[in-house]
């Protein structure tokens, strides 16, 4: 089980988040973005093996959406302690 | 217990513990394990083979042990494949063989060797395979029976379970002189330390060594060292502790079982630590001969331990097969303390080559330096081909381990980085205990500068010990490399010749390694095997997966005390006990316990269904509506982010009224349905449905958190702070007259949807939404969760005058389906656009919105897809059968056909005189009035039906402006 560094509650388990995926630009609501825009955002991701910032929400403590880097093949978090 | 010694041994000789064996009284001593008393009692034959029924004898005494698998029973019941070795002796023990009849030493089953050179790998599958129908009912019982271990106890488990969690600085696993020396090393650094040990003795292989450690004997200094460690405020000792799986981020699972007559039976416990000195030690290898696995053939350190630690003479006249010379000399040394006469000491270039004796050890044959058969009568025979590293817990973790030609066996492998688990001593190699207490040390040393507790001390790591390359292994005839699932020799032969040779493929098709034990004493000498017949070198081969459990776990332990009502929190609505006392019959919803219907006096659930919904129709009824997820939510910005959120417009939404709102994913799916309420200028009350509120919740934060921070919106979920009861039928704006609102009450001042905040009796705080679900003229009353119980003693005495029945779940989904209306589950099911659900008209042109874009998709916009209808049978009264499918023929019964669609509801006796369904239905809104056949396979019958809109129940909404 990953022990994730939330900024607010410290390092905490991972069962007391809910994973958001990789971060991404979100398309604007402006009446102007294509199909193919979202398309991209939503289903075109690099899952790359190595760093990868992701979003993590802490619905267990401070229900905050925090970001991190996690390495995918090792599981270490560039800014843990 | 003929076989005690008069002296020796770290057991209680003051106090005698009585048990059984297949029925027998025996006796034994605090301090034993069943394997050490069996011994003690002259019990050396305990086990028949899985697959031939060989007697088996302990070979090993420690977690190791391959064949002594028995069924142990006490007062918490029956516990099959148990190894005797592992289990701590205790009063009342009743310990049974297993797999054979009519009994252990006379077993039927025995037979099945007189054909162990058909049994070969695969043997089942490639004999059993005609005629095919006969492999379940006759082939797989019958093999079932004759192969296999013990039997579990189907009966409820009264014993008692927990969960706890620690943390520390350093986790040390394996009370060993390494382990006790790193642990003493960190803890005198003032790292908050755990030493977790296996045994219920703490020392490890010092218990039982006859070296001198820092000028003591070993036994001594090991006691020492532990009392030591015991004196220290920041170290907790944790003996009878199986550390059984490592995960990420230095996590360890362990299972406690307390010895002290504590009521609880295990502990499962989650141990997360900065730095885990990994000191489990090295299990020995036997060699491999025809034979070998007859009782009375042991392991040398074994044997030493019988007679050390428990002074038990595990036979009376004994052969010598030891690799090491060293060991070799201390395994003669332990022998002739213990009276136990020496037959014979192989020597290099000598061979084993057999072993005779029906139940026990009655001869073993060598081939001596000469070339001479020399056969020497004994009933035990030391062995011991060399030691391998307990590195398992290191190797479940991504790291792999390599075989190392100079220790003949696999090392933890260093993969480089920042090394958080260190193993060290016995569990990399390192066999000397002077050299561990030294290893242990300066593992500690290096964690305790990494965490800054020390200043750094580049202390050497001495090397792991050579093998010296001796072998007795002899390659003719019969022998066991697995005892547990008799693998032979010849079986690892015959997988790499049918080309079952990656070593995965050699594990799953032989067996070899697999079962209770996950090979520990057979799967060097596997891998020894496989590099000999195909010429690889050992290094070549590798090894295979290393998974938690390192040694079996009981489910028991694992569930902790989450069993029963435990098993999950329940959440309570606000209305609960009034409705206790109503007589509600509840339900589990999600986390919810909901109330499901009221029946009175004798009634059956489907006779309370009935009244309550022809009471709501007809009159007045009140349901709770407590679960909803209800979320404030204020800011100069809120309105802009409910209309991005939702994909209806509601730009024009006045001050006290409120909407239905649909609420798409990115990907254009329907997500969630609720209302929007207009409380003031900038502030919004929403609601999601029950099983939504978190996801929505989630959802929400996110926008706001991560996608739009510049957004000024504050939202508070408030799920738990309002109680809402529902009051619903023609009845309903009377009795909300009469429980004397501060406001009014008539159609023109309260509309529908419409919401009010005042008081009941200038009392009661209320906000009422005036919506419904059901149909009927509706008014949702929300108060502070703490009225709940006063609002519903004022409903329900005002509700009086109007025979008010409080309704559940049933009857909810009875009303909402006739009604139309769509629930979270089967018609929001994670597939529906809006059009799907006969809402497409609802989705904005005017506005951008999540799921606009995706919404576009052509394959979304598509012809032909399922939308929700309603259904009647064409003859007005045969219920439709629940999960039908939709075809123009009644189909299926030839398996030909295509399905049109299929229903998510259905109700059988509903106010409306006939049976009704909701369904969806290929290009549904363009088949109105089709005759078409619903039909279910599971009830195996077809109903012809009538295709209807999906609202059958008042479809123009008068009664919700009444």
């Amino acid at each position: 089980m990953l022990l994730i560094p939330c900024p607010h509650c410290g390092p905490r388990d991972e069962s007391e988040f809910v994973y958001g995926g990789a971060t991404r630009a979100q398309p604007a609501l402006d009446g102007k973005t294509t199909v193919q825009d979202w398309q991209n955002a939503l289903h075109q991701r690099t899952n790359p093996r190595g760093p990868i910032e992701e979003l993590w929400f802490h619905s267990g403590g401070c229900e905050t959406w925090i970001t991190v880097t996690r390495d995918t093949l090792s599981h270490q978090f560039s800014d843990a302690p | 217990m003929t076989n005690r010694l008069s002296i020796g041994g770290q057991i209680d000789r003051t106090r005698i513990i009585d048990f059984t064996f297949d029925g027998q009284s025996m006796q034994g001593h605090p301090g034993d394990t069943i394997a050490s008393a069996l011994l003690a009692n002259g019990q050396h034959l305990v086990a028949r083979s899985i697959k031939y029924h060989r007697p088996r004898g302990i070979l090993s005494a420690g977690l190791e042990e391959p064949s002594a698998l028995v069924t142990v029973t006490d007062t918490s019941g029956r516990t099959p494949n148990l190894k005797v070795t592992e289990v701590p002796l205790r009063d009342g023990l009743q310990v049974t063989s297993q797999n054979n009849w009519p009994r252990l030493d006379r077993d039927a089953g025995a037979l099945m060797q007189l054909f162990s050179g058909l049994l070969g790998p695969g043997f089942y599958y490639k004999t059993f395979m005609w005629p095919r129908k006969a492999w379940h009912k006759t082939y797989a019982r019958i093999i079932r029976r004759a192969a296999g271990h013990g039997e579990a106890d189907t009966s409820a488990d009264p014993a008692q379970y927990d969960k706890r969690r620690k943390f520390c600085d350093v986790l040390v696993i394996g009370s060993g002189a390494a382990g006790l020396s790193a642990a003493i090393t960190a803890a005198q650094a003032g790292a908050t330390v755990i030493l977790v040990e296996q045994d219920q003795a703490l020392g490890g292989s010092a218990l039982t060594s006859s070296d001198q450690l820092q000028g003591q004997p070993a036994p001594d200094w090991a006691v020492d060292a532990v009392a030591a460690l015991r004196e220290l405020s920041n170290v907790t000792v944790m003996a009878n502790t199986l550390a059984f799986g490592q995960y990420d981020h230095e996590y360890v699972q362990a299972v406690e079982t307390p010895q002290n007559n504590n009521a609880t039976k295990a502990i499962f416990w989650k141990i997360r630590a900065r730095r885990i000195i990994l000191a489990a030690g090295a299990i020995e290898r036997p060699f491999v001969f025809p034979g070998n696995d007859r009782p009375g053939v042991m392991l040398a350190n074994a044997v030493r331990t019988y007679i050390r630690r428990f002074g038990v003479a595990p036979g009376a006249s004994a052969v010598v097969a030891v690799a090491d010379p060293q060991e070799r000399e201390d395994t003669v040394a332990a022998l002739r303390t213990a009276g136990i006469e020496v037959q014979g000491v192989l020597e290099d270039g000598e061979t084993l080559l057999g072993t005779t004796g029906r139940l026990h050890l009655r001869t073993v044959s060598y081939r001596n330096k000469m070339g001479k058969r020399r056969r020497v009568v004994c009933d035990l025979l030391c062995v011991s081909a060399g030691w391998m590293p307990t590195a398992h817990l290191f190797a479940q973790k991504d790291q792999r381990l390599a075989f190392n030609a100079a220790t003949q066996s696999l090392l933890p492998a260093d993969a480089g980085g920042l090394k958080l688990m260190q193993p060290v001593g016995g569990a990399r190699g390192v066999l000397d205990l002077s050299m561990c207490i030294e290893d242990g040390k300066a593992a500690a040393h290096q964690a305790m500068a990494e965490l800054e507790l020390h200043r750094h001390l580049d202390l050497p790591r001495p090397t792991p010990t050579s093998h010296t390359g001796t072998t007795f292994n002899s390659d003719q005839g019969k022998a066991f490399v697995d005892l547990q699932n008799d693998v032979t020799r010849r079986d690892i032969r015959q997988a790499q010749s049918e080309g079952y040779d990656n070593i995965e493929l050699t594990k799953r098709y032989t067996t070899l390694g697999m079962g209770t034990d996950q090979g520990k004493t057979s799967w060097t000498n596997g891998l020894l095997e496989i590099a000999a017949l195909t010429g690889k070198p050992a290094e070549a081969i590798g090894h295979t997966t290393y998974r938690p459990p390192y040694s079996p776990v009981s489910i028991g332990a694992l569930v902790g005390a989450d069993v029963g009502v435990e098993m999950t929190p329940v959440r309570r609505t606000p209305f609960h006990r009034s409705f206790e006392k109503l007589g509600c019959v509840f339900q589990t919803s999600g986390d919810w316990l909901y109330s499901r219907h009221f029946p009175q006096g004798a009634e059956t659930m489907a006779q309370a269904i009935k009244r309550e919904c022809r009471a709501v129709r007809n009159s007045l009824g009140c349901v709770d509506m407590s679960t909803l997820g209800k979320f404030d939510v204020q800011g100069p910005d809120a309105l802009e982010f409910l209309s991005r959120l939702y994909c209806n417009n509601f730009a024009t939404i006045k001050t006290g009224r409120l909407r239905y709102g649909l609420m798409l994913r990115e990907d254009g799916i329907v997500f969630d349905d609720g209302t929007i309420t207009r409380l003031g200028e900038n502030h919004y009350l929403v609601t999601a449905t029950t099983a939504n509120t978190s996801s929505v919740w989630r959802h929400m934060q996110k926008l706001l958190q991560v996608d739009w921070p510049d957004m000024n919106v504050d939202l508070t979920d408030v799920t738990d702070h309002w109680a809402t009861l529902a009051i619903a039928g023609p009845n309903a704006r009377k009795l909300l007259a009469a429980l004397s609102p501060d406001f009014k009450t008539d159609s023109d001042s309260f509309p529908f949807a419409a919401v009010r905040e005042g008081t009941l009796e200038g009392a009661l705080p209320v906000r009422i939404f005036s919506v419904s679900f059901s149909g009927e003229l509706s008014f949702e009353i929300a108060t502070p969760a703490g009225y709940a119980e006063a609002l519903m003693e004022r409903v329900m005495e005002q509700g009086a005058a109007w025979d008010i029945t409080p309704y559940g779940l049933e009857t909810l989904d009875v009303l909402r389906i006739e009604k139309g209306h769509l629930s979270v589950g089967t018609e929001i099911d994670g597939r529906r656009t809006p059009k799907d659900l006969g809402m497409g008209g609802m989705v904005s042109s005017k506005k951008d919105f999540i799921g606009r874009a995706l919404l576009q998709r052509s394959a979304l916009q598509a012809e032909g897809r399922g939308e929700l209808v309603g259904l009647v049978p064409e003859d007005g009264t045969t219920p439709i059968p629940f999960a039908a499918h939709l075809s123009d023929a009644p189909l299926f019964e030839d398996n030909s056909g295509v399905s049109l669609g299929y229903l998510t509801a259905s109700v059988h006796e509903p106010t409306l005189g006939h049976p009704i369904a909701l369904a969806f239905l290929m290009n549904g809104s363009n088949r109105m009035n089709e005759i078409l056949w619903a039909h279910s396979p599971v009830e195996n019958r077809s109903v012809r039906v009538r295709v209807s809109p999906s609202c059958a129940y008042d479809p123009n909404g008068g009664r919700l402006h009444a």
